[in-house]
């Protein structure tokens, strides 16, 4: 019924608007990378179908590039993010929005519900008994 | 074959998608994943079944649903998932799928530097960095999406649009209308010489497109310069990354 | 070497005072400050010996012909033009410096022997700029008259800047002071030498901007400060006046050279006699300017309050120079204002009101600076009320008129610089205090100021013999002649020379009054002084003899030979008269009145008598003199307050409608800003959501616009 160029379009539409989509409203700065890196590659689809379709090697030469520019992007998105978490400690975008207008009355939402507790993950028993801390003998002054 | 008439069988399964991502996005108490789940597969499936392909290759049809609803569900869950780690791990398997459609079109040299590329290294530094970042126990913000009536309808809308375009002029003939892809000529149109593929076989008009030497000579040939462009921007954003980097005493984050 | 001498000299003299304000500039206030004085002092000799030099250079064979033959003018033409335009050259008069120095110093005052063929030194500096018809060139001219001005100019600021180098001692600002005062006898010898009315209008405002920086030398003072800006705005008012006379000159005339105005007769009476109305316009205009800088009555009030610069200043500037410029001015025009009689007559109706309220004021002041202020206000208005008496019958007086009037601002300068360096003296010795009422009996502990002081204030008042009597009887006479014609105006200069009479009684009262309440009676001093005032050391004292010296003998030496008149009647363009015989009734009367004026003075001053407390109550009559007849505060009323009126309104008017109405012009785009501010609210994922969007907007539109 369609050819095979348009049901590959089609996935690269769906990947470019999941990503989007992603970028929208995940808070988290990484998974927001991670949702522009999949807009990423529904374009590339498109271009290796493209690609495909006309017999020609300049597609697979465009995704080419495209993973160089998404290299970039990543590392300088990388070092983006740890700075930004160096300052706030924390990888939600909300906390930067200094740019918009200061005097704006952002409509207030609700707060954020408190964390499950964090999960508990089997452990393996220690082996042998635990070792008594010792009474320290040495002064601290050891420590340079 | 399809139940729908011509001009709902896009719109439908974009609404259910619609539907199954705003419903399965992470928020306050308790997801209706079961419900959106639901619908989810019945928008694929009614996607899939309307773009299927029609190579008579049963093999090659498979592949294609594999790999494509692969990249789909992978990408559905990844931006659904309330755990950062998880959703690293699903777009590592949205880039698989997506190496997988690569293959497909002819071009095993990229799906093999996508893999190492993305799955290599950009996800395990993305993962590295998450794992680092993370806090003891679940980040609140992660728990609670940002807009998603919104963001979605507006996702969807485009994908609508997209998916319309390509059905419509999927379906049309020479004459169609909108005829946004039009049935070039190749052998009239040659605009980049070199990104030509060799043909290998006369008779079975077998070429060498996806090969080392085929991309080699379209990077190397037609695109020469866009290559040094391209070297110079990533040395660039190496310089970037290294100066943005914070300084910070060894052994912490 | 005469000849270079001859062509060159002209420049040297404003050039040596710039090189020496631009060496304090630039060098002298770095290294050595306290030796600042000494490149004005070298520089103002070679400007003195240069003027010196240039009277026998405008006036060739000054000392061969007898004065007889005066009116043999205009016989030997020299070649006007010695247009040797390179500017660069001014910028060496160290050559010249060597050359002039073998010639012998002599003091001022006996310079002024016979003449022989009137002509003009014009030295082309540069062309400074050609518009159209208008070639305004940078030229340096002199003639008979205006080299008087210089000789006069010059030797008093030598004299002044060698008195000030022990007056100012130790002053912080020392080098400043003589860099302005360089600089201030740079300009008012460009001033005096320039060949056109706009460089003189140039040079005018400079004298005017020396006078407010000397003014407002010690600027911290709020006073100093205050007089200074007084001075400065004041002096805007006679400068508007004299730019405008200059611009109608130029319409008229289409020239505004000295040079073709006033050597070709032809050019002004061909005007005169198709339009009679422009001249009296152009004169008044111009004497509005003379009003502004010479302090005539209107706008006399900024000149006491000058007093409040340094005295070496006041002698110099406000009293011995500058003020003088207005009466310069009128005189340079006499071409232009004999065929003016109205505005001769508003001169010296003007010269007339000026004296005669400056001598009234003069009569009750207690402050020393300011009786003289006052007096040199008033002796201004006696050299208007000259220059005006020509109204009566121009042709025949306007030679004497003008002669009358320079001459009494010959002698007038170096008597009143050495009453007001004595005045400095004393302020010197009294610790900076002026004010006669806490002081008395200096005549002990001054002894040189006292004599140097007692010769100024006998030629001021007029004592026969003196330099005073001479000019001050000449003016007198002209005055009278005026009277005695037969024209419309004869009444009312019978008016003006009656007040002329009644002012000179005054000037020797309020002079001997200052004296006697100065350096007689019991012996006080105010506590700044200490308990030993010291009299004025050598670099003051030098001065105070020369200039007292010069007080008592210019007059007698130039007066009656006629010297002085012979040789101001070679300026070229200057109407000639028969000569103007001595009125020995004049004389009586004129020493009887001055001899009356003194034993008043003497009556009610001199025995004993001191000045009453600081704080005593005046009769109201005295407080009207001594308020200056309280045209300050009438000005203030009338003036200053609607003016300050005005500009509240003015404000009130800006900050409610004018403001208002930007406001709300500029509340316009923050209104439509508000629409679509609230999109920019820093969080990136809503332009990321704008951005998609607007993405599906337009791919739909473009869906709608192919299918459709």
């Amino acid at each position: 019924m369609i050819s095979a160029l348009e049901s590959q379009l089609a996935i690269g539409a769906i990947l470019f608007t999941l990503g989007a989509i992603g970028f929208l409203t995940r808070r988290n700065l990484i998974l927001m990378m991670l949702s522009g890196e999949m807009m990423l590659h529904g374009v590339s689809i498109n271009l290796t179908a493209f690609g495909r379709y006309h017999n020609n090697a300049a597609g697979q030469s465009f995704t080419v590039f495209v993973l160089t520019v998404a290299a970039c992007e990543a590392g300088l998105a990388l070092a983006v993010i740890l700075t930004l978490y160096q300052r706030r400690k924390s990888l939600d975008v909300e906390l930067w929005s200094n740019l918009g207008e200061a005097d704006l009355t952002r409509e207030v939402e609700p707060a954020f519900p408190a964390a499950p507790p964090p999960h508990e993950y089997p452990r393996l028993t220690p082996a042998g008994a635990m070792p008594k801390p010792q009474a320290p003998t040495v002064t601290a002054k050891t420590t340079t | 074959m399809n139940p729908l008439p011509e001009q709902w069988r896009m719109i439908v399964p974009a609404a259910l998608g619609a539907l199954a991502v705003w419903m399965l996005l992470p928020r306050d108490g308790k997801r209706r994943w079961v419900l959106g789940s639901l619908c989810g597969l019945v928008a694929l499936v009614g996607v899939l079944s309307t773009v299927r392909p029609v190579i008579d290759d049963w093999a090659m049809d498979g592949l294609f649903y594999l790999f494509g609803g692969g990249a789909v569900l992978s990408g559905v869950m990844m931006i659904t998932d309330r755990n950062p780690i998880y959703a690293a791990l699903w777009f590592a398997l949205v880039t698989l799928s997506t190496c997988g459609l690569f293959l497909l079109n002819a071009a095993p040299f990229l799906s093999a530097a996508t893999i190492v590329v993305y799955a290599g290294a950009i996800v395990v530094t993305f993962v590295f960095v998450i794992m680092l970042a993370q806090q003891a126990g679940a980040a609140t913000y992660d728990r609670r999406a940002f807009q998603p009536m919104l963001a979605t309808c507006a996702g969807f809308l485009l994908l609508g649009a997209i998916l319309y375009t390509i059905d419509a002029s999927g379906r049309g003939g020479e004459d169609a209308r909108p005829q946004f892809l039009p049935r070039v000529q190749i052998a009239e149109v040659t605009p980049n010489p070199l990104s030509q593929p060799r043909i290998l076989n006369e008779e079975t008009g077998e070429t060498d497109l996806g090969s080392l030497s085929s991309i080699g000579r379209s990077l190397f040939g037609d695109y020469l310069f866009a290559v040094e462009l391209a070297g110079t921007v990533l040395l660039i954003a190496t310089i970037g990354a290294i100066a943005l980097a914070p300084r910070r005493a060894q052994g912490h984050l | 070497m005469f000849d270079w001498l001859q062509q060159n000299v002209i420049w040297m003299i404003p050039a040596a005072p710039l090189l020496a304000c631009l060496w304090i500039v630039f060098v002298g206030q770095f290294a050595r400050r306290e030796l600042a004085h000494r490149p004005v002092v070298l520089a103002l000799s070679v400007s003195v010996l240069s003027a010196l030099y240039l009277m026998f250079a405008v006036v060739p064979k000054t000392f061969v012909e007898h004065h007889g033959e005066a009116h043999a003018a205009h016989a030997e033409e020299h070649p006007a033009e010695h247009a040797a335009a390179e500017p660069e050259e001014a910028e060496h008069p160290s050559e010249a410096v060597s050359a002039l120095a073998a010639v012998e110093p002599s003091e001022e005052g006996h310079a002024e022997e016979t003449h022989a063929a009137a002509k003009s030194v014009t030295f082309l500096v540069y062309n400074w700029f050609d518009v159209g018809d208008m070639h305004i060139p940078v030229l340096l001219r002199a003639d008979a008259m205006s080299s008087l001005m210089l000789l006069m100019v010059t030797s008093v600021s030598l004299l002044v800047a060698i008195f000030a180098s022990g007056y100012m001692h130790g002053d912080p600002g020392y080098p400043r002071f003589f860099a302005a005062m360089a600089l201030f006898v740079f300009s008012m010898c460009m001033l005096v030498l320039a060949g056109n009315f706009l460089l003189m209008f140039v040079f005018w405002e400079a004298v005017g901007l020396c006078s407010y920086l000397l003014i407002g030398f010690w600027f911290h003072k709020p006073s100093a400060a205050a007089a200074a800006k007084k001075a400065f705005v004041v002096n805007r008012i006679g400068d508007f006046g004299f730019i405008l006379g200059v611009f109608l000159t130029w319409t008229t005339f289409g020239t505004l050279d000295f040079q073709q105005l006033f050597e070709d007769p032809t050019l002004i009476t061909g005007v005169a006699h198709s339009n009679p109305a422009i001249f009296t316009t152009i004169c008044l205009l111009l004497f509005v300017g003379a009003v502004g800088k010479s302090a005539q009555f209107p706008l006399h009030v900024w000149l006491p309050d000058a007093m409040e610069g340094p005295t070496p200043v006041s002698a110099l500037i406000h009293a011995a120079t500058m003020v003088t410029a207005g009466v310069y001015l009128v005189a340079r025009c006499a071409p232009l204002f004999m065929h003016a009689p109205l505005a001769l007559l508003v001169v010296s109706i003007i010269g007339a009101i000026t004296a005669l309220v400056a001598a009234i004021t003069a009569l009750t002041q207690y402050d020393l600076k300011r009786v003289l202020a006052y007096s040199t206000v008033s002796q201004l208005g006696y050299m208007f009320m000259s220059l005006g008496a020509a109204a009566a019958n121009p042709e025949h007086l306007m030679q004497h008129a003008v002669t009358f009037a320079m001459f009494h601002m010959f002698t007038h300068a170096y008597f009143k610089a050495v009453l007001f360096l004595a005045a400095g003296s004393v302020m010197h010795a009294m610790g900076d205090i002026i004010d006669m009422r806490y002081f008395s009996g200096l005549k002990k502990a001054l002894p040189i100021t006292h004599r140097t002081f007692l010769c100024g204030a006998l030629a001021l008042a007029g004592f026969p013999l003196l330099s005073g009597f001479w000019s001050k009887d000449e003016i007198l006479s002209v005055l009278f002649a005026a009277s005695r014609t037969s024209s419309p105006y004869a009444l009312a200069f019978s008016i003006i020379w009656a007040v002329s009479l009644l002012v000179s009684l005054m000037t020797a009262f309020y002079t001997f009054r200052a004296y006697f309440l100065t350096f007689h009676g019991p012996e006080r001093f105010p506590e700044a002084a200490g308990h030993h005032p010291h009299d004025a050391p050598p670099a003051m004292a030098g001065p105070l003899y020369l200039l007292a010296f010069g007080a008592i003998f210019v007059g007698l030496i130039a007066g009656p030979t006629h010297l002085y008149a012979h040789y101001l009647h070679q300026t070229p363009g200057l109407p000639t008269a028969d000569p103007h015989p001595m009125n020995l009734v004049m004389m009586g009367l004129s020493t009887v009145i001055a001899l009356a004026g003194i034993g008043m003075a003497y009556a009610l001053y001199g025995r004993g008598a001191t000045a009453p407390a600081p704080d005593a109550p005046l009769s109201p009559a005295a407080a009207f003199s001594y308020n200056g007849l309280y045209l300050d505060q009438l000005y203030l009323a009338l003036v200053v307050r609607p003016l300050r009126g005005l500009a509240k309104l003015s404000e009130t008017f800006d900050k409610q409608v004018i403001d208002r109405l930007v406001d709300t012009t500029a509340a316009i785009p923050a209104l439509v800003g508000a629409v679509i501010r609230p999109f920019q609210n820093g969080m990136v994922q809503n332009y990321a959501f704008i951005m998609l969007l607007g993405l599906a907007a337009c791919l739909m539109w473009v869906i709608q616009a192919v299918a459709g």
